[in-house]
């Protein structure tokens, strides 16, 4: 069972009362989460974890410590503040110290669902044998992975703030290989609530995927022209709006840097249409109602046609620089100040260029440019006069997201959709659009499927 | 590198013994701190199990087991002349794991009591039960011997005992080495430890309790030219190992500090990279990456059975290659090893009973056997378990992970001096840098820390923006030297990613220095 809002305020108190640091911060996260996952064709694992994590940060003289626990029985919560205090005790000051803050007001998100968070197991069981049964009737080997997660998590200061929210998620991925394993296709999607969960469109599309990505031929690597579905964006940028950090800025060690300990904010950097900003309260992808240290959160506006506008500032690196701290970013979202374009329309208005619907394995080469390497993994097509001609083999790619999204580089932007990074599992998710660009570059030829 | 740091590696492990320790409550469990421990210390874990074990077999499950784990992490870091963080974590839990008409089930809780082991075995079976309706391939387990014992990892000095302040002041001390250089900009450095003190009990009448501790120290340096914008990082060649505090003490850490401070000025003037064909000495502490990647991995049965297809994907290793594939030149043996002295998936018994083992994954360059499992283990043409299963929490359900996967040195004194005096036109490359690999483990593209030229048979100046990209098979087939004994080096990932949900796994590669021929080189400096 998730922590109700009295019990999380009862259970903070209580840790609170145990204090005899000058500060503190509280923080209680409880999760019911479970899975089920199959390959070849058959359930593989499947399991379900409840626990409740108390973790608490004091500060005695400005000397900080922190101590968590799952055990959350008087005399362990006793000995877990002890602790923390003995830690703070015997380190140095902590420079970046800041008071913690007092009470505070929150606009509420609406990101939980209760069928989300307690999903029945009968259900489950019969929609994922139905995602087997699809694949099975298609002649294609599936695999996939459904989990779903309720969580309450709480935060309280010695200084009075207190904060509650609950929030759920649950996605489903499918991967479908062809039995000679010459193809292969993956969709992901997921949301807070279950009932808006398409699980027949997920396996519908990785199916497709599969059998259209039968017998590819080699293409040489090269700088392609590209359109990048909403889901291989969501692998390159996923995480973007969380890159915009200030202080990384200003000490020279970021793409925003500037020569002579400038940054860029206030330049052009990307494609006049683009916008990247954070919303806690939209609808389709609600964030938590509280930014960095409990500060309740706002909208964020990081990139405004393409114009760099803020950096995020820590309450620390806001207090140095003489600043507000940044009430974000919660979520990532990336649109089209123009009307948006369908992926069948940037097919239809491609001369040579390259589909792709995922990336893998993406880890940074060059912070200074962002440049990143992965590959292209279960789907990618030649396009040629408007229409997919047929499958490729993968590529390793070596791509400047600065360049990527660069003015010039920007053909067409999409849609944007609720997608997760496959590398996070879907645990997590953006508002992310397909994106046209004029150069993508592909490095060299993978074999893989 | 200097000579210091290879006489520490080379030899850590073998001081880092193994002991076997009594059945019982095991006796290191008294010396961890009474109030930290007191919930964990007070449960019955041979009761709990009895309740679970029984309570599964009376709801019809074929196998069943518990683990009551409890974990203890502590974490510092620093910067420069500050420390960031100082924590401390406890994580206690249960997690009971049915088959039940050939179909897992699993549970967990932190709340460790009777009644909640009760009700958590039959969620578990629950789940199993709601699946099977469904099931159309029957899982099925190899038998594994009863064991009744208790095992402790080979560290000498148990970091959870070490004072904090004596913690802070080594970091402390390590960012005034590295900051000493002219030019750099910053340093970060931390050190963290792991405390799993795990018990398993199993239908099969096994009862097991293990005590393990590993360590993860690890810094970066980084210089910035502020006139230009450009800056460059060098991270720690001392990675994480299966050891205690001793690994703090004994390492050259100061040493490397300082190094990796002129390192990383001395890169921001390095001469940038020529793209082409270059011969490559790659010291081991950037080698156990490329081996981690492209051969622990494509070696893990699971995903040639296409079992992980949805997320790490699956393996150029298809069955039909065992005994015909030269997967790399004669000279080259890797060896997986969970009995290893001072590596990170050395244990006395994996998380279903079966114990620690040693066994060629690739003999005399051919591809010879996979890493198996109790439920894996009847695809595999050994038909038995080499001891691979592994849950990260008390709350994850076990699945397979990868053991210690180590490259032999030579059988001679090959130094690597001796592999680079037979380079014409080569790089040398020390550190793990930047890796990327497809999710069959074909294609692979890897950075390192530092990169020198090397011209007729000689080391000469810095190099930047370097990484190699190849095929695994062709990338071991142009393997043609490597070095011996006095070579050999232990590294390894603190925090290896699979499965879904993921989980972490902590695992070490051994190897020597070693030469390959004529490898794809790209500059990775976008213009």
């Amino acid at each position: 069972m998730l922590l109700s809002e009295a019990e999380a305020r009862a259970l903070t108190q209580k840790v609170l009362g145990y204090v005899k640091a000058d500060d503190a911060t509280v923080s209680v996260g409880s999760e019911n989460y479970s899975h089920l996952r199959f390959a070849a064709n058959a359930f593989t694992t499947s399991g379900a974890r409840e626990n409740t994590t108390v973790g608490v940060t004091v500060w005695i003289d400005k000397k900080r410590g922190s101590s968590s626990t799952n055990e959350i029985d008087d005399d362990s919560l006793r000995a877990m503040v002890a602790q923390a205090q003995d830690l703070a005790r015997i380190s140095p000051v902590d420079r970046e110290y800041m008071e913690t803050l007092g009470p505070q007001v929150y606009n509420p998100v609406n990101g939980y669902a209760e069928a989300t968070a307690n999903i029945s197991l009968h259900d489950r069981a019969r929609a994922i044998n139905d995602v087997i049964a699809n694949c099975e009737k298609a002649g294609v080997i599936g695999a996939g992975f459904h989990q779903a997660r309720g969580s309450a998590s709480a935060s309280a200061t010695k200084n009075g703030n207190f904060a509650y929210e609950r929030s759920s998620l649950v996605s489903l991925s499918t991967t479908a290989r062809t039995p000679d394993g010459d193809s292969s296709g993956y969709f992901l999607r997921n949301h807070f609530d279950v009932a808006k969960l398409d699980v027949k469109r997920v396996s519908r599309e990785a199916i497709r995927k599969a059998l259209e990505s039968r017998k590819p031929r080699t293409l040489e690597p090269g700088v392609y022209p590209a359109i990048l579905e909403p889901q291989a964006v969501a692998d390159l940028l996923g995480f973007f709006a969380f890159s915009f950090d200030a202080r990384n800025a200003d000490e020279g060690r970021s793409p925003f840097s500037l020569a002579g300990g400038k940054t860029k904010v206030g330049q052009q950097i990307f494609d006049e249409r683009i916008n990247i900003y954070s919303d806690p309260w939209n609808p389709e992808l609600p964030g938590s109602q509280s930014a960095q240290s409990g500060i309740p959160a706002q909208r964020v506006q990081l990139v405004r046609n393409g114009v760099l506008k803020n950096l995020t500032y820590s309450r620390f690196w806001a207090k140095q620089k003489d600043k507000q701290p940044t009430p974000g970013p919660v979520n990532n979202i990336m649109e089209s100040s123009m009307s948006p374009v369908s992926l069948e329309d940037m097919i239809r208005a491609t001369d040579r260029g390259i589909l792709l619907g995922r990336f893998w394995y993406i880890r940074g080469v060059d912070p200074r440019s962002a440049l990143q390497t992965g590959l292209t993994r279960d789907g990618i097509w030649y396009v040629e006069k408007g229409k997919i001609q047929y499958p490729v083999k993968n590529f390793r790619f070596n791509q400047s997201l600065m360049q990527l999204l660069a003015p010039g580089n920007v053909d067409m932007i999409g849609v944007p959709e609720r997608v997760g990074s496959a590398e996070g599992q879907g645990g997590s998710a953006s508002l992310l659009p397909a994106l046209k660009v004029k150069e993508f570059h592909f490095t060299s030829q993978s074999e893989a499927v | 590198m200097t000579t210091s740091r290879r006489d520490f590696i080379k030899t850590a492990g073998l001081a880092a013994g193994v002991v076997a320790l009594p059945v019982a409550l095991p006796s290191w469990i008294s010396d961890v701190d009474a109030a930290e421990s007191a919930v964990a210390a007070a449960v019955d874990k041979n009761a709990l199990a009895d309740i679970a074990l029984s309570t599964a077999r009376k709801l019809g499950v074929t196998y069943a087991d518990i683990r009551i784990n409890r974990y203890r992490t502590e974490s510092i870091s620093t910067r420069e002349k500050q420390v960031l963080n100082v924590s401390r974590s406890q994580s206690f839990g249960f997690g009971v794991r049915v088959l039940f008409k050939g179909t897992w089930g699993f549970a967990s809780s932190r709340d460790v009591t009777p009644e909640e082991v009760r009700r958590i075995t039959r969620q578990a079976v629950e789940i199993a039960r709601a699946n099977s309706v469904y099931q159309r391939k029957r899982i099925t387990m190899v038998p594994a011997p009863k064991v009744v014992a208790s095992w402790k990892s080979g560290f000498e000095k148990d970091p959870f005992d070490v004072a904090i302040d004596d913690k802070i002041q080594f970091l402390l001390k390590l960012n005034e080495r590295a900051l000493k250089t002219s030019g750099v900009s910053f340093v970060n450095s931390s050190m963290g430890f792991v405390n799993e003190q795990k018990f398993y009990a199993s239908t099969d009448g096994s009862r097991i309790d293990q005590y393990i501790i590993r360590a993860n120290p690890n810094f970066n340096v980084t210089a910035v030219n502020r006139v230009n914008g450009d800056f460059q990082s060098r991270s720690s060649l001392g990675g994480p190992q299966g050891m205690g505090y001793e690994y703090m003490e004994k390492y050259p850490w100061l040493t490397e500090a300082e190094r990796a401070g002129e390192e990383a000025v001395a890169k921001l003037k390095a001469k940038p990279i020529e793209p082409g064909k270059y011969d490559l000495v790659l010291h081991p502490s950037h080698l156990w990456l490329t081996i981690h990647e492209s051969v622990g991995h494509p070696t893990e049965l699971d995903r040639s059975l296409w079992w992980e297809a949805d997320y790490a994907g699956t393996s150029f290793l298809t069955r039909d290659k065992i005994g015909k594939l030269q997967f790399a030149s004669k000279m080259v043996n890797f060896i997986a090893d969970r009995t290893q002295p001072g590596a990170l998936a050395t244990i006395g018994y994996d998380d279903e009973g079966v114990p620690g083992q040693r066994w060629h994954l690739v003999k005399d360059g051919l591809f010879v056997d996979w890493q198996t499992t109790r439920d894996l283990a009847l695809m595999s043409p050994q038909k038995k378990s080499y001891g691979c299963l592994h849950a990260d929490s008390w709350g994850s359900i076990s699945f397979p992970r990868m053991p210690n996967v180590s490259l032999q040195p030579s059988a001679g004194n090959t130094s690597m001096d001796d592999l680079v005096a037979g380079v014409e036109k080569g790089i040398l490359i020390y550190g793990d840098g930047s890796y990327s690999i497809d999710q069959q483990r074909y294609n692979f593209q890897f950075g390192g820390q530092t990169f020198w030229e090397i011209k007729n048979g000689k080391v000469g100046q810095m190099l930047r923006d370097v990484a190699y990209q190849s095929r695994t098979t062709d990338f071991w087939n142009s393997c043609d030297g490597l070095g011996g004994q006095a070579s050999y080096e232990i590294g390894g990932s603190f925090n290896d990613g699979k499965g879904e949900p993921g989980q972490s796994n902590a695992v070490s590669h051994g190897c020597p220095v070693a030469r390959f021929r004529q490898v794809n080189v790209l500059n990775t400096a976008a213009k």
